[in-house]
């Protein structure tokens, strides 16, 4: 909130206390400080609460820099020193007063991001009160969420993932910073639109300018161009050419015939490009894209490989780095099988046996379909998930590469980790730790044992401490990207909340309405009835004057009548 | 209006206690034999059993190292204090709604403390411990002896008052006047005590200070040297000489 004074100076103020107004007391202050709004005595009243607590706000404004005490204030403050203490702790605990004074006790985490605004209710860290329950927002003590490295500028939440395939659409296939390759997070389109369309092209018919289905006919000769089934049979050859020219293409038709060394060709190279299908056609030369999808779904198994692919997008549009645990570490293996010269098959099975896959059908695959777990939304459980599902080595690859996707967001990270040691260190690292859990004892022991000893080499010579840091950095980034996650579904629930409450209003509305409207309708009958009773009356009345005529005309006695006429009289006046 | 409500309400008939949140009795010993002096001041739970307090005087007299003499007289001090407190127990005190304004002061070792300030009798919540401290904490006292003696001295008058309002409460259920003029008498006779709540708390006035009397309400404190204690030493014995 900020309060304009005579030198326009701004005073700082939580956001959680926005609700704070000079000329109103809010529900939270009736709230806390009841005794002074339930009438019991008469030393509390709402007008002597207001009194106090513009004082002591006042006072503090004076001087906001230094720590205002209860001491000070309690001595110009007439009542009971207790309920003048309960009043000073309230504004203190709302931050209305001594906020920034804690701050910049506290230390300078945040490099002067001291100033809150309450705009909009989204904040950076507020330092938590120590000992006191407070409403936090935004990430917590120590980590700090900024839109880009070294910025001021706060943001709620990590940049969306799609910096991430950004970066990693860079290229396709190309190796990225630190040898990894980033496959293409493509979606149907960029895959296949061009596809499309150059089957669109290909398949205009020259005379009749339609595209031809199924079969179509080539003209072989010079310049060849096709024509459409229809204008073949209808002899609409055009410039003389006879049907023998013309070449039968069926392209519903082409190349479906799968060899076997196609098929093995095809599983290798799905198994090491993943989704890559351009990789993938290339491995595989004598079938396009298309073909190669087509076959692998129409393998038993196939789809499997597709499908987990799909279940993986779930995730991404909430934070970049689950995403990443499965690429990462599709991408970490590309690059440790290309850094070692070895048979492929050996290698391929190799890494069956160090994840310990228990793959009934003897291919190791290298994604493990997840189950649709995710009736949880909270992340830390879904990360514990998958990191539970798959061995351990996957684990450290995995946080391996969310760290590094990471490092490109933010600078100070990347400074922690020194990027031309991060594989060593961490896999070391990942490792021992993994050798002292011995959760599976001979894999590690058997499989890793010549790998390592040429790791630990260079890695032994390293700083503890360094690697020690970098934990403690990865931690508390994957703490902070969790922080921002629920945060963000925080502000989810919010939105949807206040949606629904919209909604409620409305309706209410709307039933007012209606209920207005029907008795407008009776008060408009309730009218017309009127009228016409009026008219009624008159009739009536009318009726009445005709009868005392002719009664007169006719030369009645008066005084006969007399005394009913006379009342008669006095009604109809 | 509140006022009269507030004053002939049943609830100004409690049974007698400190009005704090605990119900905690100020004990003061000083104790001299043999020109060696033993002064102390604490406050003890009056629903400790009895046989706590010898227990307490002799781990006193240990831990000071005072001749054994000690024991028998601090232990007799206590309990006097405590009986005296246990006498009023039963009875009952008008307390009703009243703010009393609490003076401070006492010299603690090095320390002088002199305060003012008003304190609603009323108050069942109210801690003159957790007063004490925060008045510590914000004037950088680091004695840690003086919180606890800034409690007593508050506990003490609050006893105080507390006892007065009793023999007033007796004394109005004596009088022949009825109930009506006990309730105006009770008032009057403590109303130079209390602080008169129409005037201060009403609609007309501020419950700010003005700023001359800020000083009057202004906690003071000191740190003297050496030799000023020992004048102060002096005077106070020659005093209760």
């Amino acid at each position: 909130m900020e309060k304009n004074c005579q030198e326009l100076e701004s005073y700082s103020v939580p956001s959680s206390s926005n609700w704070f107004s000079w000329s109103n007391i809010h529900e939270v202050e009736r709230f806390s400080l009841r005794e002074f709004f339930d009438g019991s005595s008469i030393t509390r009243s709402p007008r002597i609460y207001k009194e106090y607590r513009d004082f002591i706000i006042s006072k503090y404004r004076e001087d906001p820099s230094r720590k205002l005490t209860f001491t000070e204030v309690r001595k110009s403050l007439v009542g009971d020193v207790s309920i003048l203490h309960k009043v000073f702790t309230f504004l203190e605990k709302w931050g209305l007063i001594n906020f920034d004074v804690k701050r910049n006790n506290e230390g300078d985490n945040c490099n002067g991001n001291g100033k809150t605004t309450s705009v909009g209710g989204e904040e950076e860290e507020e330092e938590s009160w120590k000992g006191r329950v407070k409403l936090e927002e935004g990430a917590p003590y120590g980590v700090r969420v900024v839109a880009a490295p070294n910025s001021m500028k706060p943001v709620a939440q990590l940049p969306p993932p799609t910096s991430v395939s950004v970066d990693g659409g860079r290229g396709i296939g190309e190796v990225g910073h630190n040898g990894f390759k980033w496959p293409p997070l493509a979606s149907y389109s960029d895959v296949f639109a061009d596809l499309a369309q150059q089957e669109k092209k290909g398949l205009v018919c020259r005379s009749c300018k339609e595209n031809c289905d199924s079969m179509h006919y080539e003209y072989t000769k010079e310049g060849s161009f096709i024509l459409c089934e229809k204008c073949f049979k209808s002899g609409n050859y055009e410039e003389n050419n006879s049907a023998d020219d013309f070449k039968l293409i069926n392209s519903g038709n082409q190349n479906n015939v799968w060899t076997e060394a196609e098929t093995l060709h095809l599983l290798e190279s799905v198994l090491k490009h993943g989704d890559d299908w351009d990789l993938v056609a290339q491995d595989v030369q004598t079938k396009s894209k298309m073909d190669c999808i087509s076959k692998l779904m129409e393998l038993p198994f196939g789809d499997r490989m597709l499908g987990s692919a799909q279940r993986k997008r779930k995730f991404l549009d909430l934070t970049g780095d689950v995403s990443n645990l499965k690429q990462g570490k599709l991408a970490f293996k590309e690059s440790q099988e290309s850094a070692k010269v070895e048979d492929p098959s050996h290698e391929l099975k190799d890494e069956g046996q160090q994840n310990g896959y228990t793959d009934t059908e003897g291919q190791p695959l290298k994604r493990i379909r997840m189950e649709p777990t995710s009736n949880t939304t909270y992340l830390m459980n879904q990360v514990a998930r998958i990191s539970t599902a798959v061995g351990p080595h996957v684990t450290a690859s995995a946080a391996e590469a969310a760290v590094t996707a990471l490092c490109y967001e933010n600078q100070c990270s990347r400074e922690v980790f020194d990027e031309d040691n991060i594989f060593v260190d961490l896999k070391a690292s990942a490792e021992n730790i993994e050798q002292k859990r011995a959760a599976q004892g001979n894999l590690l022991d058997g499989d890793e044992g010549p790998k390592q000893s040429e790791i630990q080499g260079p890695s032994s010579e390293k700083d503890t401490i360094q690697i020690n840091l970098r934990m403690r950095a990865a931690t508390a980034t994957a703490l902070g990207a969790a922080a921002a996650h629920a945060k963000y579904l925080a502000d989810q629930e919010e939105r949807r909340m206040e949606q629904l409450m919209a909604i409620m209003i409305e309706t209410q509305m709307k039933k007012l309405k209606r209920k207005m409207k029907y008795f407008d309708e009776l008060e408009l009958i309730m009218e017309k009835e009127n009228a016409h009773i009026e008219e009624l009356e008159e009739s009536l009345v009318a009726d009445r004057l005709n009868v005392l005529q002719r009664i007169f005309n006719a030369g009645i006695s008066r005084w006969k009548d007399h005394a009913s006429m006379k009342s008669e009289t006095g009604s109809v006046q | 209006m509140k006022s009269h409500s507030a004053w002939g309400t049943s609830k100004n008939l409690v049974k007698f206690r400190i009005p704090t949140s605990d119900n905690l009795v100020p004990i003061r010993l000083d104790i001299e034999i043999d020109g060696q002096r033993f002064r102390d001041a604490f406050t003890w739970n009056p629903s400790d059993p009895d046989s706590e307090v010898v227990v307490f005087a002799k781990r006193t007299v240990k831990d000071l190292k005072l001749p054994p003499a000690f024991v028998t007289q601090i232990a007799q001090s206590i309990q006097t204090q405590l009986t005296e407190f246990r006498s009023y127990e039963g009875q009952d005190m008008y307390i009703g709604e009243r703010v009393v304004p609490i003076k401070l002061d006492l010299r603690v070792n090095h320390t002088i403390i002199k305060d003012h300030f008003l304190w609603e009798l009323n108050n069942f919540e109210s801690d003159p411990e957790e007063f004490a401290r925060i008045f510590c904490k914000d004037m950088g006292i680091e004695d840690p002896e003086v919180g606890p003696a800034i409690a007593i001295a508050i506990r003490e008058q609050l006893y105080e008052i507390a006892v007065q309002s009793v023999t007033s409460a007796k004394e109005s259920r004596l009088s022949k006047k009825g109930r009506r003029a006990g309730e105006i008498f009770s008032a009057s006779k403590t109303g130079g005590n209390a602080v008169d709540l129409v005037k201060l708390f009403g609609n007309k006035s501020s419950v700010i200070r003005k700023r001359k009397e800020w000083d009057v309400y202004e906690p003071f404190v000191d740190l003297l040297s050496n030799e000023e204690v020992e004048a102060l030493k002096a005077r106070e014995e020659r005093n209760i000489r």
